[in-house]
């Protein structure tokens, strides 16, 4: 089967992928891999693919994305199907400019916005950023409640 | 007389370097901690931790009258302030001593002296210390100007007193251009500022940021602990530092260190301070500031002179003498320090957050990471992104690069993006690996400092890793190999 997974913000594409207890498989561009777990600890583990190397896996964010270590190279990997809302893609997105915390949403879902209102109000470095509209509309959709750590570039709301 | 009892008022790492210290010195530790930061080790390990509360830094870590109260009524006899925070502040510094207590540090007077950035290079240039040749007067004709311009010899930087952002601002290398170049810079001035008046200065090409440890007692003794090379920054913030500086004459070292000593005994300084200067590839030195506490950076210094900075500053704060001399300080081996942050270097630095679940461990000789953290605490969104400092020594620089490399790899931080790929990046460079360090290094290398594409091999590597990530259960036994694995692992760091 085909399996989209997404490496530091792009997607990849693996076909006949096949995980099997402490195996798995697939084909990335046309050439088969299969790597074997030999060991864990935790969220560290040994694999083998003809040679054995180091992997880590960090604890998934809310976004479904996690840190993963493999062969000493650090990248930010997800399933595609888990990933969500992400880099504001969609047209009336509001990102958050750096990592923060939720302080205050000042607009609910189905509220009129104007252009420059502000929608929600992060902190971060202990001082409070205005997340505000692009536009005139209506507040379509809020993803985090009050007090929820966001990483920096994520989509917090939409307006439509 | 003997202080028995530190309050430290700082956080993270700092807090520990400190507490360690006194911990080998008999000396019992308090330490204070915000709210958010309530289950860092700093909060957990001294003798005494008591809350400061939430909310704004002033509320926390700056509030000046709150920790001389905790101070007071644990019975501290001294205050040390580690780096940041209230390091140098002169009313702090002023108050603890009104309240009775010792500040670990230079006197209030010194701190104002040198927080000052212009009456400490008028009060430094009448003991002949170094400046960068400029004119900033008055007389503003351009005749005037050419004349200096000439005096001070090219290339020369022509910039708007008010300025900022690069807004008229000319770099002159030969006669022929200058007159052009200030009428240039002077309308340009007019138009963003609403006025036209400039100054001009040396202009250094590819200066080095080269600093030096100073450390003086109350009995008249002015020691350096030789310099530190910090010059690749980022944003104007140090990410590698190193002592011995690469590439630097016996003869100079001594002389910029003397030119310290002359500062630190000029202004009678107490304590540890670091006097930093712009270092020009023609051997000409300049006086950039000093900075009248312990430098982030302090670890190379302690791992190439085997002295520790802290105790230094602990024995003079009590009226010790120092318990060396000049000749008894030696540089032996090399240092590197690599600050690791949590940040993407490859998203333009942006800081990431997140829980740590594992941190790795250096397993090499003489390696040491200062860290503030712990497995399971949280990177929040409240300070400054630095998770730890990794120091390394080795027999020479060659050693403690390839040292440092490895010891990268071993540290990581499992769960939040961190520099640690870019700052192996920065040491495997050829210009970095010949020495050829200068302040512009990340911009001029930013192509040759860009993440590497994965290739197939590295993405089909991270998708095996995911495709575990999820399961959290143990390895079933269903192989000779896996019934005892950890006997296989001979290659296994950590």
């Amino acid at each position: 089967m085909e399996k989209i997974f997404t490496i530091n913000g792009q997607e990849v594409k693996v076909q006949d992928y096949k995980h099997t207890g402490d195996s798995v498989s697939f084909t990335l561009n046309g050439k088969n891999y299969y790597y074997m777990l030999i060991a864990r600890d935790g969220q560290e583990f040994i694999l083998d693919n003809g040679g054995r190397f180091k992997a880590a896996v960090g604890t998934p964010s809310r976004e479904g994305e996690s840190m993963v270590i493999a062969n000493g190279r650090e990248a930010i990997g997800a399933l595609a199907a888990k990933k969500m809302k992400k880099a504001g893609a969609q047209a009336g997105g509001l990102t958050s400019p750096m990592p923060g915390k939720i302080f205050k949403i000042l607009k609910e879902v189905g509220s009129e916005v104007k252009k420059g209102e502000a929608v929600l109000i992060l902190e971060a470095m202990k001082m409070e950023h205005s997340i505000r509209s692009d536009k005139d509309g209506k507040v379509n959709k809020i993803h985090y409640k009050v007090g929820e750590l966001v990483q920096g570039g994520v989509t917090l709301a939409e307006v439509e | 007389m003997k202080i028995k009892k530190i309050l430290v008022a700082n956080r993270g790492e700092i807090a520990l370097r400190v507490l360690k210290t006194a911990k080998e010195m008999g000396i019992k530790i308090v330490t204070v901690y915000a709210e958010d930061d309530k289950s860092l080790p700093h909060a957990l390990y001294a003798d005494e931790s008591y809350s400061l509360g939430s909310g704004a830094l002033s509320d926390t870590y700056l509030n000046k009258n709150k920790l001389i109260e905790i101070a007071k009524k644990t019975k501290s006899d001294a205050i040390h302030p580690g780096y940041g925070f209230l390091s140098e502040n002169a009313e702090f510094a002023d108050m603890v001593e009104k309240a009775g207590l010792i500040f670990i540090g230079p006197t209030a007077a010194s701190i104002t002296l040198m927080g000052d950035k212009i009456g400490s290079k008028k009060a430094l240039e009448k003991i002949n210390i170094p400046m960068i040749p400029g004119y900033h007067g008055d007389d503003q004709e351009v005749s005037t100007l050419a004349q200096k311009a000439k005096e001070i010899g090219f290339p020369v930087l022509i910039k708007a007193s008010a300025g900022g952002g690069g807004k008229g601002m000319r770099i002159v290398h030969q006669e022929s251009e200058l007159i052009e170049a200030i009428s240039g810079a002077k309308s340009e001035a007019l138009k963003a500022f609403s006025n036209d008046k400039v100054l001009v200065e040396k202009y250094v090409v590819n200066p080095r940021h080269i600093e030096v440890q100073l450390m003086s007692d109350t009995h008249g003794n002015h020691l350096h602990f030789f310099e530190r090379e910090c010059s690749i920054q980022r944003r104007y913030q140090k990410i590698v530092e190193e002592t011995p500086a690469p590439n630097l004459s016996q003869e100079l070292r001594l002389k910029i260190c003397e030119t310290a000593v002359q500062i630190s005994s000029g202004i009678n300084y107490r304590g540890a301070g670091t006097v930093e200067f712009i270092l020009a590839p023609d051997g000409h030195y300049y006086f950039l500031e000093m900075n009248t506490r312990l430098q982030v950076e302090h670890p190379v210094t302690e791992m190439v002179t085997g002295h520790d900075l802290v105790k230094y500053q602990i024995m003079v704060a009590q009226d010790d003498k120092l318990p060396v001399s000049q000749a008894e300080i030696k540089q032996s081996g090399q240092a590197i320090e690599c600050r690791i942050y949590a940040e993407d270097p490859d998203n333009n630095f942006m800081p990431s957050i997140g829980k740590i679940d594992r941190i790795g461990t250096p397993t090499l000789r003489d390696v040491r990471l200062d860290c503030g953290f712990l497995d399971g605490t949280e990177v929040g969104v409240n300070y400054d992104p630095m998770l730890a400092k990794l120091v390394v020594w080795g027999e020479n620089r060659e050693v403690a690069i390839s040292k440092t490399l490895h010891s990268l790899d071993e540290v990581l931080f499992l769960g939040v993006k961190t520099n640690r790929d870019y700052l192996k990046r920065i040491l495997a460079h050829k210009e970095y690996v010949a020495g050829h360090t200068h302040t512009h290094f990340i911009p001029d290398y930013k192509n040759d400092l860009a993440a590497k594409e994965f290739s197939d091999q590295d993405l089909a590597d991270i998708i095996g890793a995911l495709s575990f990530s999820d399961k959290k259960r143990a390895v079933s036994g269903s192989s000779e190999v896996l019934r005892n694995p950890w006997t296989e692992l001979s290659g296994f760091r950590n």
